[in-house]
């Protein structure tokens, strides 16, 4: 309609910019809260999801090493389920087939890269276990009985230290 | 007065005078995600142990009979500490001060003989694994860092 076209007011186009700067300041705190964490941890252990670590007053650093997780009757090696051990599981023998297969591999992987960098000699596998705080003995000790047997002498109980 | 004029005709030239933040917010947008992945808020750290093989386990099982021997079993209602030479010691676990108990006989027992650095800690089937973690915190503290978990009649480390 004619009559209301022209009532109609011209508006200007102003541009209304976000103010950036609060936000930039956050986010520049927070990065470089972020870069110092990054570069001031050494060797990074992630928890398996699901393992509730137990607590101790121990301060060691983890090092670089293969990791096998127990969490209620399932076993993972570097994140992966290999074995599944029933809680009331008879106490006859303490080795689990199907994990020493998979650490016997993971085993013969470690040598051979070992040998093609020419340090095999001074090769010793390390092994670091995640064991749920509430697993019972009976376990922790089989799987540990696994890793000897598999040649991991050098095992590390992960636990969460005192922050 | 053409300053008296613009104002009336509601005529105003905008100026941005910001620096423009956005390149800059798309890097740190990018950057954050990235690092927030890989940051460690949980200060993980490990108990150090070595499996003895079976020459070394039988070994240490002969020199641990002439020696002090000392243990430190767990069962579901007491800490029971023992040794050659050393008077038992019960704890009842329910009580609340049975940490420092242990602790306080530990320290004792390491303080008489401080040529010994090794415990051994005798588990049940069923005995929970923070327990035991908690029996190596308090022997590694009382002077005792060489900690062997043992069940039944069978050596571990």
């Amino acid at each position: 309609m004619p009559l209301r076209k022209g009532r109609r007011r011209r508006r200007s186009a102003v541009q209304a910019p976000l103010r950036l700067t609060s936000m930039m300041d956050i986010l520049t705190v927070l990065l470089l809260f972020l870069l110092k964490s990054f570069v001031a941890e050494g060797e990074v252990i992630t928890p398996a999801p699901g393992v509730s670590l137990p607590e101790s007053t121990s301060d060691t650093g983890p090092e670089s090493s293969v990791v096998v997780a127990i969490l209620d009757d399932r076993i993972l090696l570097d994140g992966r389920q290999v074995a599944q051990v029933p809680a009331g599981a008879p106490g006859g023998d303490l080795l689990i087939p199907a994990l020493a297969e998979q650490l016997d591999l993971s085993r013969s992987q470690g040598e051979a890269i070992a040998t093609r960098r020419g340090d095999a000699d001074s090769y010793a596998p390390k092994l670091a276990i995640q064991g749920d705080r509430d697993i019972p003995f009976a376990l922790l000790q089989r799987v540990m009985y696994t890793c000897n047997h598999s040649g991991y002498g050098d095992i590390a109980l992960v636990v969460l230290g005192a922050s | 007065m053409p300053a008296r004029e613009r104002r009336r005709r509601g005529f105003r030239e905008v100026v941005a005078d910001d620096v423009d933040l956005l390149p800059l917010m798309n890097l740190f947008v990018a950057l954050i995600p990235m690092l927030l992945v890989s940051a460690v808020f949980l200060n993980i750290t490990v108990i150090e142990m070595k499996a003895p093989g079976d020459e070394d386990a039988q070994a240490r099982a002969d020199q641990a009979r002439e020696e002090l021997a000392l243990s430190v079993t767990i069962s579901a209602e007491r800490y029971v500490v023992e040794g050659n030479g050393v008077q038992t010691v019960s704890v009842q676990r329910a009580d609340p001060a049975a940490a420092a108990q242990l602790a306080a006989a530990l320290a004792a027992i390491a303080g008489e003989h401080p040529e010994n650095h090794d415990v051994m800690i005798v588990s049940q089937a069923d005995t929970r694994y923070e327990d035991i973690v908690g029996v190596m915190d308090i022997s590694r503290e009382a002077g005792l860092p060489g900690a062997s978990l043992l069940a039944a009649d069978r050596a571990l480390n």
